[in-house]
């Protein structure tokens, strides 16, 4: 796979992205679901930072299959516009969390220049995105107002999620594709 | 409108009630788009789906907060009726303007890369083939006597494969309609940008602070 | 001028003992129709997109040797010059269009060869109007059957003027009446427009009375040669087919055991009505044929056999609605054989694929020895440690095939298993899935469009056709 933005590579990363979000929506009964469950006890946030990983997953992926810089985000940028317009409940907001949860696994490639896509920067972009999204949360959807313990509490649960899905997910799958001789 | 100055709007507009805590703020943009939508001839269903689909999380938000939040239930109220005012907003655009639209305007006006607009635009036509693909392979796996779960690597690598050969076919056949990276293209429809694009979006961002200054 | 020449052609891909093609060297005659045939898997495909190109950009692999146009080594040609100069057209329909309905498709690809937008529109007309499918104009892509898309991407190569039109088995999913509709429209643009056209497909039969030039790709021979009229005529002899029509099936009888069966079942697509049966049986311990023509909804009957498409009605095993069974349950008593080898791999290696069924087996028909003796009888021994995606398509196929009589299940759906073997192992394939039936009772259901070779298979004959299945005497 040439590290080049070819019109090829460009709709492999969109396909990636769209894979990912078809994934996504196929669990998106089990965020319904858990919704649902922890709505009577008022911890309906929590189905948020429990599935954010399974959202999160195209960046870090994308990334560490193409190694070039700016792939995490385009992947995120380009999936968030398909799901989009293909009705999804969140519409044009998603954009907004594409680009947010993009650059935080961007960022964790960066941070040691794009030399390396190994397990450290993506520990480092699911760190990234953990604080970022938080942050975004913290706004949007009231974080603002919980209490310090039920705060640690979503901001762990939502790091080991989101750590699951861009760390050991992504190299599994990366590794699965070396072995078969899809990617160099 | 312009398609790509429409979305920058909304998302403009989104991105500010995310930081402000009001209600009537937040009713009145539903207001505004469920009148927008109504003029522009939504369908009955797509508007009922509106409604609908956010009762759940919006609930689960306002719960939450009548629980925990420390600031008392009005925040829940302003989490509840935000919600909606996003997938209403959001309606506004998605529901009017199509992927073609949007594509076609950043290529002609905002100058992205043509590989990236038709790109991106042929990638979002194979999502009903990629939904088959995902549900197929994980029958194929259990024809295996293996049962792959939605996140396990297997379901994705197996779906990546399929991408990467789809990628391939779709590049050679936009490559063989004459398609060349980089290279000059005509448009028959052209798309522009006028002075009232502008207006019309200084108008609603102006608008939408009215609220925020009456309650 | 465009009379396209090969010389000394060798292409060679990556993990592959073999080069696919060998010195091979032609010349295509301007402003005539010239087909390349042959078995598949064999090369075809790979000229032809290198022709177009395409290869080695979009290969793992890499050729030596020239192609050229007229005096001009395609190589040479500028990108931008290149669609002017040559258009293809490939075997699946449903991967070559970038929008969403058919007037954007064309109007995107006049746009990429900068015509003037004010003449555009008329192009697009005059286009749709030659290939007779003006109605379809502002239909959606995705709405159309798998004729209209090709007849949809022959009009974009119209439009788009091209001197010289690749197509890669462009009939490989089409019904006759597509087929002779397509094959009429190659003749006019050869005719009126005097385009040079060069086809690619796995046999000569139904191309004799259009094509003028004839080229034949021998299995095992990495060489393309012109034949001769005299050769020709005798590649078509075998094709007429006197001991399939020797073939004589038994009709089931009222009271024969059948597990799987189709109670009021519909398949629609598209709001087009595929099959409507209200009591159909497919017998148990058989192994069953269906014949029907291309595009008819056979691999969609197995796809709604197996839970993969949505249908009307109800279809039962051992007497129980089918969508009431758990899926992982039912899908280890059906089980079906996919048409593309790769879909039924879940490992990485050949020893991983085979230790997976093996482990996974419903029932053990086979030991440790007999699975290694099937593969050597079909000369995939000894590739434990290969990767499964590297291996040819001919392997993967004899692999999927053993992989799956390994899993034991009581009825195997086979959809074209036979496509891409060669004639010895075809009659190995054939032995093995008569062991399956006759020692360990397995019920198999084949789609295929080759029959020779297979008369001793089958034990019974199901024709698809007018949107029922019924079962048959006569073979042809």
């Amino acid at each position: 796979m040439s590290k080049r933005w070819s019109l090829r590579n460009i709709i492999l990363i969109a396909l990636i992205a769209i894979v990912c979000g078809v994934i996504f929506w196929l669990t998106s009964f089990i965020y319904n679901a858990l919704t649902l469950i922890l709505t009577p006890i008022g911890l309906a946030p929590a189905a948020n930072d429990i599935s954010l990983g399974l959202w999160i997953v195209a960046g870090p992926l994308a990334g560490a299959i193409f190694k070039m810089p700016g792939v995490a985000i385009f992947s995120e940028v380009a999936g968030a516009v398909v799901e989009m317009f293909l009705g999804d409940q969140w519409g044009v907001m998603n954009v907004v969390s594409g680009l947010i949860q993009g650059a935080g696994a961007e960022l964790g490639f960066a941070v040691t220049g794009y030399k390396k896509y190994g397990h450290f920067q993506l520990l480092m972009g699911a760190i990234f995105t953990t604080l970022i999204t938080f942050t975004w949360d913290w706004f949007k959807n009231g974080y603002s107002s919980y209490g310090a313990g039920l705060l640690i509490f979503l901001f762990i649960v939502r790091f080991i999620s989101v750590w699951i899905f861009s760390d050991p997910i992504p190299m599994a799958i990366n590794k699965l594709l070396k072995r078969s001789r899809a990617i160099a | 409108m312009n398609a790509a100055i429409k979305l920058f709007m909304v998302i403009v507009i989104g991105v500010e009630i995310s930081f402000i805590q009001s209600v009537p703020l937040n009713l009145c943009i539903l207001a505004v788009s469920c009148c927008y939508l109504l003029i522009k001839r939504v369908s009955i269903k797509s508007l009922l789906y509106l409604i609908i689909y956010p009762i759940i999380p919006a609930t689960g938000l306002l719960v939450s907060q009548l629980f925990y939040g420390i600031q008392g239930p009005i925040i829940g109220w302003v989490l509840f009726t935000r919600l909606f005012a996003y997938v209403w907003l959001g309606a506004t655009f998605t529901m009017t303007t199509n992927i073609k639209d949007l594509a076609f305007t950043l290529e002609q006006n905002f100058r992205l890369p043509s590989k990236f607009a038709y790109g991106v635009l042929t990638a979002f036509n194979l999502v009903p083939r990629i939904i088959t693909e995902v549900q197929t392979i994980r029958h194929a796996s259990l024809m295996r006597g293996v049962t792959m779960q939605l996140w396990s690597p297997k379901l994705y690598f197996k779906a990546i494969l399929a991408a990467i050969n789809w990628s391939s076919d779709l590049s050679q056949a936009m490559i063989s309609h004459g398609f060349v990276e980089d290279a000059p293209r005509t448009h028959v429809e052209k798309t522009t940008i006028r002075w009232s694009d502008f207006a019309i979006f200084a108008f609603w961002l102006i608008l939408v602070q009215v609220p925020i200054f009456v309650f | 001028m465009t009379t396209v020449s090969v010389s000394h052609f060798t292409f060679t891909y990556q993990h592959r003992d073999q080069p696919v093609l060998k010195d091979v060297n032609l010349t295509f005659p301007d402003g005539k129709i010239s087909i390349i045939a042959g078995p598949s898997g064999t090369g075809k495909s790979t000229l032809l997109k290198s022709i177009a190109g395409l290869y080695p950009e979009f290969a793992n692999g890499d050729y030596t040797g020239a192609i050229t146009i007229g005096n001009q080594n395609i190589k040479q040609i500028p990108a931008t010059d290149f669609s002017g100069l040559i258009s293809m057209m490939f075997q699946n329909p449903n991967q070559q269009f970038t929008m969403t309905n058919v007037y954007d498709e064309i109007q995107f690809a006049l746009e990429n060869r900068q015509l003037d937008p004010a003449i555009i529109p008329e192009r697009i007309d005059d286009a749709l109007k030659f290939v007779n499918i003006t109605k379809l104009k502002h239909r959606d892509l995705a709405a159309l059957s798998g004729g209209e898309k090709q007849k949809v991407a022959l009009a974009i190569i119209i439009a788009m003027d091209s001197d010289i039109i690749l197509l890669d088995e462009p009939f490989a999913s089409l019904d006759r009446q597509s087929r002779a509709d397509l094959l009429h429209q190659l003749t006019r643009l050869r005719d009126q427009k005097q385009k040079t056209i060069i086809l690619v497909d796995h046999d000569l039969s139904g191309y004799e009375k259009v094509v003028d030039t004839f080229f034949y790709l021998a299995p095992g021979q990495y060489q393309i040669k012109q034949l001769t009229p005299k050769e020709v005529a005798a590649l078509l002899v075998p094709f007429d087919n006197a001991e399939l029509k020797a073939v004589s099936f038994p009709l089931p009888n009222a009271g024969d055991a059948a597990d799987l069966v189709l109670d009021h079942c519909e398949l629609k697509q598209n709001d087009t009505t595929l099959l409507t049966a209200n009591q159909f049986k497919f017998l148990n311990n058989k192994v069953t044929l269906i014949t029907g023509e291309n595009g008819i909804g056979k691999s969609t009957l197995f796809k709604a056999l197996t839970r993969l498409f949505k249908y009307q009605g109800v279809i039962t095993y051992q007497q129980k609605d089918i969508q009431k069974i758990k899926k992982k349950k039912y899908l280890s008593h059906v089980a079906l054989v996919f048409q593309d080898a790769e879909m039924q791999f879940v490992n990485i290696t050949v020893e991983e694929e085979l230790a997976l069924s093996m482990q996974n087996a419903v029932h053990n028909h086979y030991s440790k020895d007999e699975i290694n003796a099937m593969l050597k009888a079909l000369q995939i021994d000894g590739r434990e440690k290969q990767v499964v995606y590297t291996l040819s398509e001919g392997q993967k196929k004899k692999l999927q095939i053993i992989e799956m009589l390994i899993m034991g299940t009581d009825i195997l759906l086979m959809d074209e298993p036979f496509k891409g073997l060669d004639i010895n192992s075809l009659a190995t394939v054939v032995e093995m899935l008569r062991t399956a039936s006759q020692k360990f009772g397995q019920t198999i259901i084949i789609i295929s469009h080759q029959l020779s070779g297979l008369e001793t298979l089958f034990d019974y004959h199901i024709q698809f056709k007018n949107r029922q299945l019924a079962y048959k005497e006569q073979l042809l």
